[in-house]
């Protein structure tokens, strides 16, 4: 059991002392979790609005594909991502591979359908009213669309949050897209599940802090969120 | 002069059932409607038509003197509708008074403009218009909704039941406000309320709605039930506490018995009886003065249902009626009429 104690002292003088290692990890998660979040907020709000502020025809059909993806698998999006950025796959000459941005496209996959789904939901469960009474202050169908959207912002700022929570705490993609190159594209899950395979338990666990920091910091966000929603 | 409302064999039809079905109807600028009628008797429907907000399935509305567009905002922008149940946009009190404004792009003096709104619904503009919309009262909601709405100084204010959700004082802050800006910019109120006392206390005029219809200008006494033969070519319908209602003629299916409150005389002593004259006995629980006719109306229960009755001021004087006096209410059997609802 010494280990493990050990292992928690460790952390904290890692942590403490500034350790280069530990925070290029933490730096490559922010890095790589900003960019896939962003893009997949400007790709996945306008659809999710459109899903839920819309009716037309196979929409049904739509709203289950997207549901079913929400438990899509992470090595699965790795799989078929690695094989489209592969050297020999369509993509493999834009060199992706083993890259942050390799790592943002699977990561970017795997959170859009959280983002759709939710702000879809966000969008059917606005009072009924609100349509009234935007009309009845006179505004027009265009205003009324993107009022709706800011009224349902707070359960749009949870989407997007729920969707950061997924990211950067997903291990799969990131470990076959980014290739957890020391310095470069080794984030803070593809670390800890290195160094805890070595053995190392204190860097494990001080990036497991990291991590369990930003992950309580994502569920107070939402919680808060969620009560103003 | 040019009606603002003119609607024209205007029907609503849900799941093949008719709940709106108006021949004619005009609404003149600046005039002030009370439209009563029980619940289902497509009030909120027409509202909304009015509103400019539900297109009718069949039928014409005119919106001073052009045909209305529902799709775009080019008459609706003019209309504004108060709803039952106060609701606010998730913004401070001082944006969702702007919002209105903000859409037509009229921010000039917006801030002097929404601290008037403020003023109109009796709120502290220094006090209120930084809260947020969850920082207020059911009642403070519902003034800063109608302060939204009478910023934007609109031609008609359509009113659904705007203080059944509210405490007493901003009920007559709500009621007092729509009024001034009648007074103010001469705009039309259509107003549909429980408050008898105060609707017909300001209304011009009182709409009154069944199953769809239009009845009468008046309210009417509708007396739905289980009417049966009496023999004579009489049809009764009973009272719970067992008293009779005597009709002339038969009700068929597709009617409904009306009485108009005209038809129907107070007095304090039961007459000698015929065969064709209902004296029923009952208790005043409400008396309101008419708008402009200095006529009274007199709401009169009997066993569980109400009777609206018109007495002149001077009849009410003599009498000395007052709320919680015993009466009985006299009328002709030939006074209730049948009235066929298709």
């Amino acid at each position: 059991m010494d280990y493990i104690l050990e292992g928690i002292i460790g952390a904290f003088q890692l942590l403490l002392s500034g350790h280069e290692e530990t925070y290029s990890a933490v730096a490559t998660t922010l890095k790589v979790s900003t960019l896939s979040i962003t893009a997949c907020l400007l790709v996945g709000i306008p659809l999710g609005f459109l899903l839920g502020y819309r009716d037309f025809p196979g929409k049904r059909a739509i709203r289950a594909v997207v549901d079913t993806l929400l438990a899509l698998p992470t090595v699965v999006v790795g799989l078929l991502v690695y094989a489209f950025i592969t050297r020999r796959g369509p993509l493999g000459e834009m060199g992706l591979l083993f890259t942050i941005r390799g790592i943002a496209i699977g990561q970017f996959i795997l959170a859009l359908p959280i983002v759709v789904s939710l702000t879809a939901s966000a969008v059917e469960e606005l009072d009924p009213k609100l349509g009234l009474t935007l009309k009845t202050l006179g505004a027009t169908k265009r205003q009324v669309a993107l009022s709706s959207l800011w009224e349902g912002r707070y359960s749009v700022m949870v989407s997007a949050v729920t969707a950061y929570g997924r990211v950067i705490s997903e291990v799969g993609a990131s470990m076959m897209l980014g290739g957890n190159i020391k310095w470069h594209t080794r984030t803070i899950t593809t670390a800890i599940a290195l160094e805890t395979g070595k053995g190392q338990f204190s860097m494990g666990i001080a990036l497991g802090l990291v991590l369990l920091t930003l992950a309580f910091a994502v569920n107070t966000t939402v919680s808060v969120l969620r009560r103003r929603a | 002069m040019m009606p603002i409302y003119k609607l024209e064999n205007l029907k609503k039809v849900y799941d093949e059932r008719t709940v709106l079905d108006i021949e004619d109807l005009k609404i003149q600028e600046g005039e002030i409607i009370g439209l009563v009628g029980p619940n289902g008797s497509g009030k909120s429907t027409l509202l909304r038509i009015l509103a400019l907000l539900e297109k009718p399935t069949e039928g014409d509305i005119y919106f001073r003197g052009e045909m209305a567009v529902f799709e775009e905002n080019k008459h609706r922008k003019h209309v504004t509708m108060l709803l039952q149940n106060p609701f606010l946009l998730k913004r401070t009190v001082f944006e969702n008074i702007a919002y209105g404004l903000r859409m037509r792009g009229q921010v000039n003096r917006l801030t002097e403009k929404v601290y008037d709104a403020l003023n109109m619904v009796g709120l502290d503009p220094g006090n209120f218009s930084g809260r947020k919309w969850y920082q207020l009262s059911g009642g403070e909601a519902q003034r800063v909704a109608l302060a939204s709405r009478l910023v934007l100084r609109p031609k008609v204010i359509l009113l659904d039941e705007p203080t059944a959700s509210v405490d007493t004082a901003s009920g007559h802050i709500i009621q007092n406000a729509v009024l001034k800006a009648r007074d103010m910019w001469g705009s039309t109120l259509v107003i549909v309320t429980h408050d008898l006392a105060w609707i017909y206390g300001v209304a011009e005029r009182i709409l009154s709605l069944f199953r769809g219809k239009l009845i009468k200008e008046v309210p009417e006494n509708i007396l739905a039930g289980d009417w049966r033969p009496y023999g004579k070519g009489l049809s009764a319908l009973r009272l719970s506490d067992g008293q009779f209602v005597i009709g002339a003629g038969s009700l068929s299916p597709d009617s409904v018995a009306i009485l108009d409150p005209e038809d129907v005389i107070i007095g304090l002593e039961k007459p000698a009886i015929d065969s064709a004259l209902n004296s029923l006995r009952g208790t005043i629980i409400e008396m309101s003065l008419e708008n402009g006719t200095g006529q009274v109306l007199v709401k009169v229960k009997v066993a569980d249902r109400l009777f609206t009755s018109v007495v002149t001021g001077c009849s009410a004087e003599n009498l000395r009626l007052r709320p919680g006096t015993a009466v009985f209410l006299h009328f002709k059997a030939s006074a209730i009429k049948w009235m066929r609802l298709s």
